[in-house]
């Protein structure tokens, strides 16, 4: 089983589609796009991890974490992926591995017994069964578990096969992706298929976001039929292959299941955001043409026309209230660059000064885009250390920091107010109406009056001045950008 | 019956039991004539129109559900904070057994108090022998330190005399001649409990310091005020001295008696503030009132000794901490330190990180006048709009520097005050104009079924839910303790609105 997983893991780290990567010298693409982990150091979620969260959102799928209480303990329901329907992915199994367990070997006993409970006392369409760093080390042949579990009970087992240790989340993410592709998609044939039937891939319904765009892609009556995997049931996944045109949503870590989407089935890709109006527009209008060359009726892209006219109109009118209550304060945006250059476009278009971008994830195409956008670019930086953002936001060079929420409490130290726009906010902001969610949040946050208490010395301070707490406040956060990557 | 000795039903459920549904049921159709079914909800809904709210609005003789209690509950509770302090009210016993009742509700402790059991005798030929038999069988019965005489309407509307009355028990030593007993008149007729508290306090001190000189010191004396969190507010008050390495005398400490452990011995009295301290506390610097409309009497009188005064209003919230502590510190030279200092800072942090979830909430408010007073400044420091702020006990002159206040903030440009209402308008005012939360007390819950209005129970009195009144409102500590209570009651409502199996709960989320 190690060999193959080494084989895969090494696949999955040369995307041919990755324009990061391309750009590579050929000795450093060689190495693929590993980031080896610096022990000692801060470091996010493993590839189990990754691997949970990608595959989660298939809500009527039950989720079998095999190995000790922990894994599944703490991966448990930790994301805010809306279903619509069936609620069994959040129910955690697992198998509870335990030392005697380990110790006799009886871990595949136990998941083949686990499996089987989980189908008779749930009867999901598939059961998912992680492999965890135990039973990998250990060397229980997961796969081969689940082949005869699947055979004796006709229930999809699937393994996934993404311990902990071999690499980050973001590995974790592509190894759910080749997940899919090896055992899910293609395995059950749509009863109608249609010629504006799309797949969206890298979207997670998180906050319920998918359901901002849904209404949009209805009234143009283009069908989500593979869903990867937000608010997505198991035959949807199955079905993929089906689609006509894949739209692959900020995300390098599945742009290789795109990739093979296209390789294998003829489906052509493209990579959109649902953040910010223009991208939202954009997605629509490509979105249209790539199904118009592909057979579907010719005005769906005057239709989409129409539709993305009334939507900006609308959504432009929505804001127009924020403006007197955001204008002039200062933006510094810390996020993926898929969200990046529409957002700094409608902030600034309601006044806003964006004083700073991150262009992590842009494409070379994203980043001219910002420069035009933002006049130059001396404000796009590709990566900011904790320490910098710290120092920038200390100096008063922004009113609010937008970013996700490992970068939150560099700014409530520095006592700047904060905006969630990664995964784990409690909000959506995606679509046209996403966006007046996310202009309605900053301006809570810049105009709550607790700021003024956090950033007032204490009263009776008359000459207050900051204490000096060690030069720098951050010095036991590791000064790694990527410490502060999502996803 | 469903009731059967094989297993007894609580009257919870018992008359939810099918039997007795139906015969309630029969009763009501047979012998209650009452209205057909949709005229009573024809009216109810129109008693939540604009129409009747301008009506309820504009009664002027009428009071429905009253915010406020009378004046010697107010003075039972001061005196109950002085050390072996026997609560004697002058006037009907039926009146003292409210007192007692209601704190003890409240406090969930056993709650002393006696009165001179006028009768009719008495009413006619006033209230001499009652107070005279009343002061010896007191001090023989219960054995207190001191005797604090308030009075209550009995008394007050035939004209006794409690000064002349008290000498004349004296002249018949019906009480040793070292007892003390201070005395207020605390008419219900007048004012409201808040006041009672000031007055007997004022008489109090009045016992204490009218014949006595003052030698000018450089001590703090401190009138908590009326409150129902008194227990965790004083001994949170006394740590923040504490901190600061200030020795106050606290002018009614009540945080014993009304909190006393569970060890097999009953006492009647327990803690308080000492004769000597009070005798002492003649001659501080200053006395500081945490509440001016408990203390504004009492202050004068201060004031008259020589002393310096200063009243704030209920010290909850950021600002209302920082000024408790910088006039704490200003007025015995004593440094904040920086323990308080970090207090301030997880306060405020703790406001960071839950600023989304309260940015914009809408609040209605009532309660005594300091209370609301804090509570409107602490929900608009979180970013919440208080829109009604209603005081029963509340003077025009409260109106106006509500006003003041919530016009210092943008988030309180949309608010009503509402002083002298009552819960009835209340009612009116949370069905036409609704808001997300409701802070008051335990008979607010009416409100917050009939309207839908969800209740933070945060003043006095407290009946229905138990052991709040052990937690701090006051300081940095208090203020988080009641962000905690309101944050709580936000998500729960959020868990509960989401939590429908199959229908609401797409957003049924762990993490909030």
């Amino acid at each position: 089983m190690r060999e193959t997983l080494d084989a895969r893991v090494r696949d999955v780290l040369v995307e041919p589609a990755c324009a990061q990567n391309v750009a590579k010298a050929p000795d450093e693409r060689a190495k693929g796009c590993t980031k080896a982990l610096v022990p000692g150091a801060a470091a996010g979620g493993c590839a189990f991890d990754g691997a949970k969260i990608a595959l989660q959102p298939i809500v009527d799928a039950a989720h079998l974490v095999h190995g000790p209480l922990a894994c599944e303990g703490n991966g448990w329901d930790n994301r805010g992926a809306a279903s619509s329907g069936s609620k069994l992915y959040r129910t955690g199994f697992t198998t509870d591995l335990s030392e005697l367990d380990v110790v006799m070997g009886h871990g595949e006993r136990k998941l083949y017994r686990a499996i089987r409970e989980v189908i008779e006392t749930h009867a999901p369409p598939a059961v998912f069964v992680y492999t965890t760093c135990v039973p990998a080390l250990v060397g229980d042949d997961v796969a081969a578990v689940c082949q005869a579990a699947a055979e004796r009970y006709a229930t999809p087992v699937i393994p996934v096969e993404a311990p902990g240790f071999v690499g980050s989340k973001n590995l974790g993410n592509k190894l759910a992706g080749e997940t899919l592709l090896k055992h899910v998609i293609g395995t059950v044939e749509p009863e109608e298929p249609g010629l504006t039937d799309v797949n969206i891939v890298g979207e997670f319904n998180l906050s319920g976001e998918l359901w901002q765009v849904k209404p949009l892609l209805d009234r143009l009556g283009i069908r989500i039929l593979g869903a990867i995997t937000g608010d997505a049931r198991y035959r949807q996944v199955a079905m993929a292959h089906r689609a006509r045109v894949t739209m692959l949503v900020c995300s390098k870590a599945l742009v290789s299941l795109a990739r093979k989407l296209e390789e294998r089935w003829d489906i052509p890709w493209f990579e959109g955001s649902f953040y910010g109006i223009e991208d939202t527009s954009n997605a629509l209008r490509t979105l249209c043409g790539m199904l118009v060359e592909r057979g579907a009726p010719g005005d769906l892209v005057e239709r989409a026309e129409v539709l993305i006219a009334y939507e900006e109109a609308r959504t432009w009118a929505a804001l127009e209230p924020y403006r007197p209550r955001v204008a002039g304060k200062r933006v510094l945006l810390y996020t993926g660059g898929h969200k990046t250059w529409s957002v700094v476009a409608a902030l600034q278009e309601l006044g806003m000064e964006v004083v700073g971008t991150s262009v992590r994830k842009s494409t070379e195409s994203d980043k001219a885009r910002i420069k035009e956008i933002m006049g130059d670019d001396t404000h796009m930086f590709e990566n900011m250390a904790p320490k910098d953002m710290y120092r920038a936001l200390k100096a008063a060079e922004a009113d609010v920091l937008m970013s996700g929420g490992r970068s939150r409490f560099v700014a409530l130290k520095s006592r700047t107010p904060w905006v969630d726009v990664n995964q784990e906010k409690h909000e959506a902001y995606a679509g046209y109406v996403g966006m007046v969610e996310l202009v309605r949040a900053i301006d809570r946050a810049v105009n709550n009056p607790m700021w003024a208490d956090v950033r007032a010395p204490a009263p009776w301070d008359e000459g207050f001045q900051p204490r000096s707490v060690s030069a720098d406040p951050l010095h036991v956060v590791g000064s790694d950008p990527s410490d502060f990557e999502d996803c | 019956m469903p009731q059967s000795d094989d297993k007894v039903l609580d009257h919870a459920k018992l008359f939810q039991e099918p039997e007795y549904a139906a015969m309630l049921e029969k009763k009501r159709l047979d012998y209650e004539c009452g209205h057909p079914d949709d005229m009573v909800r024809e009216i109810a809904d129109w008693t939540k129109t604009w129409d009747y709210r301008e009506q309820n609005l504009a009664r002027t003789a009428l009071t429905v559900n009253p915010a406020k209690a009378c004046q010697p509950l107010g003075a039972v509770f001061a005196a109950a904070g002085y050390r072996g302090s026997m609560s004697f009210v002058h006037g009907s016993q039926g009146c003292v057994a409210y007192y007692r009742s209601h704190l003890s509700r409240h406090f969930k402790e056993p709650v002393s108090a006696v009165s001179s059991s006028m009768t009719e005798d008495a009413a006619v030929f006033g209230g001499l022998n009652n107070l005279v038999d009343g002061l010896a069988n007191t001090h023989a019965l219960y054995a207190p330190e001191m005797i604090a005489v308030s009075t209550t309407c009995m008394a007050e509307v035939i004209g006794d005399d409690l000064n002349s009355f008290i000498q004349q028990a004296r002249g018949k030593a019906a009480i040793p001649d070292e007892m003390p007993v201070p005395h207020a008149h605390t008419p219900a007729f007048v004012g409201s409990h808040v006041d009672g508290y000031d007055n007997m306090q004022k008489g109090i001190l009045e016992h204490f310091w009218e014949s006595a000189e003052r030698n000018a010191g450089d001590g703090l004396n401190i009138v908590p005020g009326f409150d129902g969190f008194a227990v965790g507010n004083i001994r949170e008050l006394r740590r923040m001295l504490g901190l600061m390495g200030v020795e106050a005398t606290i002018l009614s400490d009540v945080s014993d008696v009304y909190d006393t452990p569970s060890d097999g011995e009953f006492r009647m009295y327990a803690g308080g503030t000492t004769k000597d301290e009070v005798k002492a506390a003649l001659d501080a610097r200053a006395t500081l009132s945490l509440q001016e409309y408990c203390s504004r009497k009492t202050l004068d009188y201060c004031s008259s000794k020589g002393q310096e005064t200063r009243a704030l209003h209920y010290p909850l919230g950021v600002a209302g901490t920082d000024e408790l502590l910088m006039t704490v510190a200003e007025f015995t030279g004593k440094p904040i330190p920086e323990s308080l200092r970090l207090e301030r800072g997880r306060l405020v942090d703790a406001m960071a990180d839950s600023q989304s979830w309260l940015h914009g909430k809408t609040y209605a408010i009532y309660g005594d006048p300091d209370f609301v007073y804090a509570m409107a400044r602490f929900v608009m420091e979180t970013g919440g709009e208080p829109r009604h702020c209603l005081a029963t006990n509340g003077s025009k002159a409260w109106g106006k520097k509500m006003r003041s206040l919530l016009d210092g903030s943008p988030f309180g440009q949309q608010c009503q005050v509402w002083p002298g209402k009552d819960l009835w308008a209340m009612r009116s005012l949370l069905v036409t104009e609704p808001v997300d939360l409701l802070i008051g007390n335990s008979h607010g819950k009416y409100l917050e079924r009939d309207t839908g209005t969800p209740l933070l129970r945060l003043n006095f009195p407290i009946f229905d839910r138990h052991h709040h009144h052990r937690f701090p409102l006051w300081g940095y500590q208090g203020a988080l303790n009641a962000l905690v209570q309101i944050l709580d009651k936000i998500f729960d409502r959020l868990d509960a609105e989401t939590g429908t199996l199959g229908e609401t709960d797409t957003s049924f989320d762990l993490t909030r």
